[in-house]
């Protein structure tokens, strides 16, 4: 059984992933995290022995010879919301 | 009484035609965001593919240092948030890395010194970022191309002997044609970690240097380093555990703001990767990528070809001088004059014209007929270099440019002998000089016979004859 998560590593994980959360995002959050930890609890409690799921399946490696295959970059650049030139401009994040 | 650990953390970005995961190109130098794709851009519900000439670079690079292989490569994802990594995750290696324990042996104050590998991982870089203002422009043309790290356990103990070993690592990846191991442009980077400690008592509290971007930095930064970590313990002060920046305009290490946080990077098995495991076919065409190395190969150049320490030293410094010398040397080429002619008059010419052996009219063959045609004494010495000057200028033949310019040395004896004795009649005052034991004019004589031939007799024949006549 996973043990539910304590606000303490909820805001290091907020933390980690640039998140401001009030305390009130905190305890809501907090439930809403534990739910998801409780089910992956659950699936932790079924039997996999001798099943080779969870194991990337093929003996073989799969690999992708050393070839060019340019792709449609302008059409990427379009998706970003501010340009200068072709660098995406973002905020200052220094 | 202190002691001084160092340890590197090198990474170098390997050549490949594309990036690790995805086809887009791998070159330095486009313009910004030109070699992207869905894959290296994050985009949801792609896959990436592993790019086999990386994975075989990199077990090249990670025999070559003698480490043991993993025979089962696992990639996991590190993850942090930072706009240099579209995924939020770059692909790296944590449980399992290709290559651990191995070692590289370098010469320091005149003794061996084997400094351990810890490990080698491949990993995939991150985009470029410019600060600009209040905003940051992003290129991810780097983004996901195939980047290797050798982490080196803290075996050395000053600035110059991990400068050493940055120039022998750097020679050894372009030996193998792994990396061009360019630090300016950032292929080859470099980051380090320095403790100290008393005598005896093992590992001090280590700082990590970053912002290295020439091997001599990463010198004067580790000594800089040492310094004020001495002077700190030795007024009783604390090392910080920290990340420190190289100020190259002060020459100074200053602290660089991180939060502690941020290395937490929660290292997860990358679920679109399968493990790599290394069968017997894979590891065979690794050993095809095996060179011989620039010690051994300076090590066999002073046996095998009786050159000097020196000598073999710069021939071997590039692969490409290497090659070009032991073929000069196979089509017939004296091994001492062919080495000496690429250390000094060769290299005169290439480092005035800015060329590379490579890349110029001169060829191992015709390096062989111009040293040929000088042993044989169809040309004198001073000719060959003017014979050498010429096959750069006009890209010829050294046989067709001396027959083009009636450059063939004068070597018929009776003609000689013809002209030194009307050198002697001309000049009797100085042939009296070289009776009554004066040697002086003996130059004086060879000069004024070289000079009515148009420099194309031959002088050491002119200077026997005079000798012979003088006597």
């Amino acid at each position: 059984m996973i043990h539910s998560m304590d606000v303490s590593e909820l805001k290091i994980t907020a933390e980690l992933a640039n998140l401001d959360l009030t305390g009130e995002d905190l305890a809501s959050l907090g439930n809403e995290v534990e739910k998801i930890l409780d089910y992956f609890s659950s699936m932790m409690e079924a039997d996999t022995a001798g099943l080779a799921a969870g194991k990337a399946g093929s003996a073989a490696n799969r690999l992708r010879p050393d070839v060019r295959t340019p792709g449609d970059a302008d059409a990427l650049l379009e998706n970003a919301p501010e340009l200068e030139g072709r660098f995406i401009v973002i905020p200052n994040v220094l | 009484m202190y002691q001084s650990f160092i340890g590197l953390e090198i990474h170098i970005q390997l050549l490949t035609e594309s990036k690790v995961f995805c086809g887009c190109t791998n070159r330095f130098g486009d313009e910004p965001n030109t070699n992207v794709c869905p894959v290296c851009m994050g985009y949801p519900g792609v896959l990436p593919a592993l790019n086999e000439e990386a994975i075989r670079l990199s077990y090249i690079v990670a025999r070559t240092l003698n480490c043991e292989l993993s025979p089962r490569a696992i990639f996991e994802r590190k993850n942090y948030f930072y706009p240099d990594m579209p995924k939020n995750y770059q692909i790296s290696q944590f449980s399992s890395p290709l290559g651990r324990n191995g070692w590289i042996d370098i010469e320091y104050a005149g003794k061996p010194r084997r400094v351990r590998i810890h490990e080698i991982h491949l990993e995939e870089d991150a985009g470029k970022m410019i600060h600009a203002g209040d905003m940051s422009l992003l290129d991810y043309n780097r983004a996901g191309t195939p980047l290797l790290e050798i982490v080196t356990e803290p075996d050395m103990e000053a600035g110059e002997e991990a400068e050493i070993l940055l120039q022998n690592f750097r020679r050894t990846i372009r030996y193998l044609g792994v990396c061009d191991g360019n630090m300016e442009e950032g292929s080859m980077r470099c980051d380090a970690n320095v403790s100290i400690n008393l005598e005896g008592q093992g590992l001090g509290r280590k700082v990590e240097i970053k912002n290295l971007n020439s091997s001599r930095f990463v010198k004067m930064a580790l000594n800089y380093e040492i310094t004020r970590q001495k002077e700190l313990f030795g007024k009783g002060g604390k090392i910080v555990q920290e990340t420190r920046l190289w100020n190259e305009n002060r020459d100074v290490t200053e602290p660089m703001r991180t939060k502690e946080s941020a290395h937490d990077y929660r290292y997860f098995p990358e679920p679109d990767l399968p493990p790599f495991i290394p069968g017997a076919e894979f590891l065979a065409k690794v050993d095809k990528g095996l060179v011989e190395l620039p010690e051994a190969r300076k090590a066999r150049f002073v046996k095998e070809y009786g050159l000097s320490a020196a000598a073999a030293d710069f021939l071997v410094a590039e692969k490409a001088t290497a090659d070009f010398y032991e073929q000069t040397v196979k089509l017939g080429a004296a091994p001492a004059a062919a080495a000496a002619w690429l250390q000094f008059d060769v290299r005169k010419i290439l480092n005035r014209d800015g060329k590379e052996l490579a890349d110029c009219p001169l060829t191992a063959g015709r390096l062989a007929q111009l040293l040929s045609l000088l042993a044989d004494g169809r040309i004198h010495g001073k000719i060959a270099k003017q014979v050498l000057e010429a096959v750069f200028a006009e890209d010829k033949d050294p046989g067709q440019l001396i027959k083009e310019k009636g450059w063939q040395s004068m070597s018929d004896m009776s003609q000689l002998a013809a002209l030194v004795d009307q050198a002697l009649a001309a000049n009797a005052a100085a042939v009296d000089a070289v009776k009554a034991g004066d040697r002086k004019p003996l130059g004086f004589l060879v000069g004024q016979i070289m000079k009515q031939t148009g420099g194309m007799a031959e002088p050491r024949l002119v200077q026997e004859l005079l000798k012979q006549k003088i006597k």
